[in-house]
């Protein structure tokens, strides 16, 4: 049904092709996934299949794409493409072109030319099947990440086209959702639709799939069934829960109770409570974080772990209780201060990257902090070189790759030696690689003395370097456990013989 | 969060009036704010939009403007104070013996009733825009005006201007935050707060920009472009637009024919 034949795709300012030489048949009704690592070439692939490159973008292509026995380049452009082809891009905001999901879903159906009976028909069903009904009325800016994707598959789906490209569609869906997501395409693909499914972890739509094409820099390095991709994969990296319990159990615990008899808590968090007008956002916490730990804060969204560490930069105020960083009250301290010991990092590097280079980027904390000249300067270097970017120094932020760009934000915000390095979210949009990388460097810093605190949803990133698991619901701590699950064999050389915690003295800025 | 320029889902006579209807009164209000010269009769249409609004429960959109509105229109009047000098002087903005014996930049009625009218068409069409577009939903807006034929582009391009609003206002806020953390501190003065504006707005407007080709391609995939002529019996029409649309041309007569005099 689709059929790329020696199909190369350059764009129009890079140097390398994106796309080199693919020759892939998609046979009607195949559900097709694609996977590998960023920059691998798989968007470009969902382009180049839904005939974007050749009707929206310049840049060179060579080779064919055959859609439905004609040449691709013979339609009237995405006008007549998107009549058969149907495509989710992975930034749902925007996808989202109306003020409500209702209108959002309407729109492809009215252009359609549907009589109001039919549409209204579609779109309940559709909106049924996403799980949406109840979001019929809602605003855009009023709906989580989770719900915006929901709402622009919703969109795409009612638009009932033969071919459905997905793009990194699913990266902001809890489990329960991808699931859902999952029963729709197995219904899609019963009812003979050609569905080809873009991400860098398909492992949720493996059981579906037909065929997993996996690519590498711009070729094609395989084409494999799905049972022999998973055989193929690198071997899961958890090793056995016994094993953790021997080596490490009793080490952390150890660990964990000198800790708390020497020194002082970074953050004393005591009795709590903060509201959101008439919204209870934290019901009461009790919390103290130690020098030297590696945590995680888990819980849905909405269970308050983002108001929570809000406050340990001053950010939010303390609507009763009592919050201290560094024996510093968060409530009469200036944030200018409090961030000398406390960095945050926001989960979307691109909400904070403003200057021409990266050199700048990490000035610019500094010098709110007060550090000029060379201070500053060797603070950027040492920064850089943990984050592994000192190549990129006069790169201008944006043209780096997203998984450098969350490195980046982490490199200013390290840079003024906090004590405590919160992160949000740190591995959204990061592909497996990537987003180990990035626990490295945690491990990295936290042998290096600094104590780190990850907030997020998704356990099974973290669970194999944190030592520590605080879970929260509606506003409480739930629990706060030793992680038995933690492996701290994976780790690079570290000490297991003593239990011996870095404090550096912080008396620098 | 104040809610700008967004649709409210309620039910008043403005919200079941024909979106077309409304986008011709505005036009015509927009119109004849522009070619009156008289305060009086801009007064009255001020008066007339704002009991619209009362009667339709939504005076408090309009009075939310009203702090931006008084700026604007003292800086009008000012502006044509120094500007126009015409009737009688009725004061001075320097006054006597400050600089000179006599005041200086005299305060004509003239330059009042000027700065009143110009004054009055920023109320005037301010209050009409935000009416319809806090009363009618952007997709019958949209599509009413494709029936008067303004091409699709500019269509969507007003639509989702309006959309991304609240968003932007979000964003705007996450930016602030994250730069909040690295130690920000807008400096004091007018050099400071100028300079405090670039970690900002560069965030705000490149990841807008950033947008726009998957914005594009959305539109072009929810089939806008080849869109076939909607058919325009999808519009209901009813006795209050009648009433509108005729209240709007009786004053536009008015209005003519009290120039003509």
């Amino acid at each position: 049904m689709i059929g790329l034949r020696e199909f190369s795709y350059t764009y129009g300012v890079a140097e390398n092709s994106s796309l080199k030489n693919i020759n892939l048949e998609i046979r009607k009704g195949e559900l097709l996934l694609v996977t590998g690592h960023s920059g691998a070439g798989k968007t470009t692939l969902a382009f180049a299949i839904a005939g974007i490159l050749h009707h929206e973008n310049g840049g060179r292509i060579e080779g064919e794409i055959i859609f439905k026995t004609r040449d691709i380049r013979d339609f009237d452009g995405m006008k007549e493409l998107s009549r058969h082809i149907g495509m989710v891009f992975d930034d749902a905001e925007s996808q989202l072109i109306f003020t409500s999901v209702e209108e959002e879903i309407r729109s492809g159906l009215e252009n359609r030319g549907h009589s109001e009976k039919e549409i209204i028909r579609r779109l309940e069903e559709v909106m049924e099947l996403c799980e949406i009904s109840h979001l019929k009325k809602r605003a855009p800016h009023t709906l989580s990440g989770g719900q915006k994707q929901k709402v622009a598959l919703a969109a795409t789906l009612a638009l009932d086209t033969e071919v459905l490209i997905l793009d990194e569609a699913t990266a902001e869906l809890d489990s329960k959702a991808v699931r859902r997501i999952f029963s729709i395409l197995k219904q899609l693909k019963e009812a003979g639709k050609t569905i080809i499914i873009v991400d860098h972890n398909i492992e949720d739509f493996l059981e579906i799939g037909d065929r997993v094409v996996l690519l590498e820099k711009g070729k094609v390095k395989s084409i494999k069934s799905p049972a022999n991709f998973a055989a193929s994969s690198p071997v899961s990296r958890s090793v056995s829960p016994e094993l953790a319990e021997q080596t490490m159990g009793t080490i952390h615990d150890r660990k964990l109770q000198d800790l708390r008899q020497k020194s002082q808590p970074v953050v004393s968090v005591k009795k709590l409570v903060h509201r959101y007008g008439e919204i209870l956002a934290l019901d009461g916490i009790d919390l103290e974080i130690y020098p030297g730990e590696l945590i995680a804060i888990l819980g849905e969204n909405g269970s308050g772990k983002t108001t929570l560490v809000k406050h340990f930069n001053g950010l939010l105020r303390p609507y009763t209780g009592n919050v201290a960083t560094k024996g510093l009250e968060t409530s009469k301290a200036q944030i200018n201060e409090l961030v000398k010991h406390i960095g945050l990092v926001f989960q979307n590097p691109d909400n904070m990257l403003f200057e021409d280079t990266v050199e700048a980027e990490i000035a610019f904390g500094l010098n709110n902090i007060g550090v000029y000249g060379t201070e500053a300067a060797d603070a950027i270097t040492l920064s850089l070189e943990l984050v592994n970017l000192k190549a990129k120094e006069k790169v201008f932020p944006r043209h780096l790759s997203r998984g450098e760009r969350q490195r980046l934000a982490v490199a200013c915000v390290i840079a003024m030696r906090p004590e405590l390095i919160v992160l949000d979210e740190p591995t959204t949009g990061l592909d497996a690689d990537e987003s180990d990388r990035m626990m490295q460097l945690m491990r990295q810093l936290q042998q290096e003395g600094h104590t780190i605190i990850m907030v997020t949803h998704n356990l099974q990133i973290v669970k194999d370097y944190v030592e520590r698991v605080i879970r929260m619901e509606a506003g409480k701590i739930v629990e706060d456990t030793v992680n038995r699950e933690y492996a701290g064999s994976k780790n690079v050389s570290r000490d297991t013989s003593e239990a011996h915690v870095h404090e550096r003295d912080y008396a620098i800025y | 969060m104040k809610e700008i320029m967004q649709y409210i889902n309620r039910d008043s006579f403005l919200h079941s009036m024909n979106p077309l209807s409304k986008i011709v009164a505005v036009a015509g209000i927009i119109f004849l704010s522009v070619i009156t010269t008289s305060s009086e009769v801009l007064a009255l249409m001020v008066l007339g939009i704002f009991l619209a609004s009362l009667k339709a429960g939504l005076q408090q959109e309009l009075l939310r403007q009203l702090k931006l509105l008084i700026f604007l229109s003292l800086t009008m009047v000012i502006l044509t104070i120094f500007t126009l000098k015409s009737g009688e002087t009725i004061g001075y903005l320097i006054p006597p013996g400050i600089f000179t014996a006599d005041g200086l930049v005299p305060i004509t009625t003239g330059a009042l009733d000027f700065g009143a009218v110009l004054s009055l068409r920023f109320f005037a069409m301010l209050f009409a825009f935000q009416l319809l577009v806090v009363t009618t939903k952007p997709s019958d807006l949209m599509k009413a005006l494709l029936v008067i034929h303004i091409p699709v582009d500019y269509v969507l391009m007003f639509v989702i201007a309006l959309r991304f609003i609240p968003s932007l206002q979000i964003e705007g806020q996450r930016i602030h935050e994250a730069q909040l953390a690295r130690g920000y501190n807008p400096g004091k003065g007018l050099h400071g707060k100028v300079k405090s504006l670039k970690p900002l707005l560069v965030p705000l407007v490149a990841n807008s920009l950033g947008r726009t080709k998957v914005l594009g391609l959305t539109m072009d995939m929810r089939g806008y472009r080849s869109r076939r002529s909607v058919e325009s019996s999808r519009l209901v029409w009813n006795k209050t637009d009648f009433a509108a649309l005729g209240f709007v041309t009786v004053m536009g007569a008015g209005i003519m024919l009290g120039s003509l005099i």
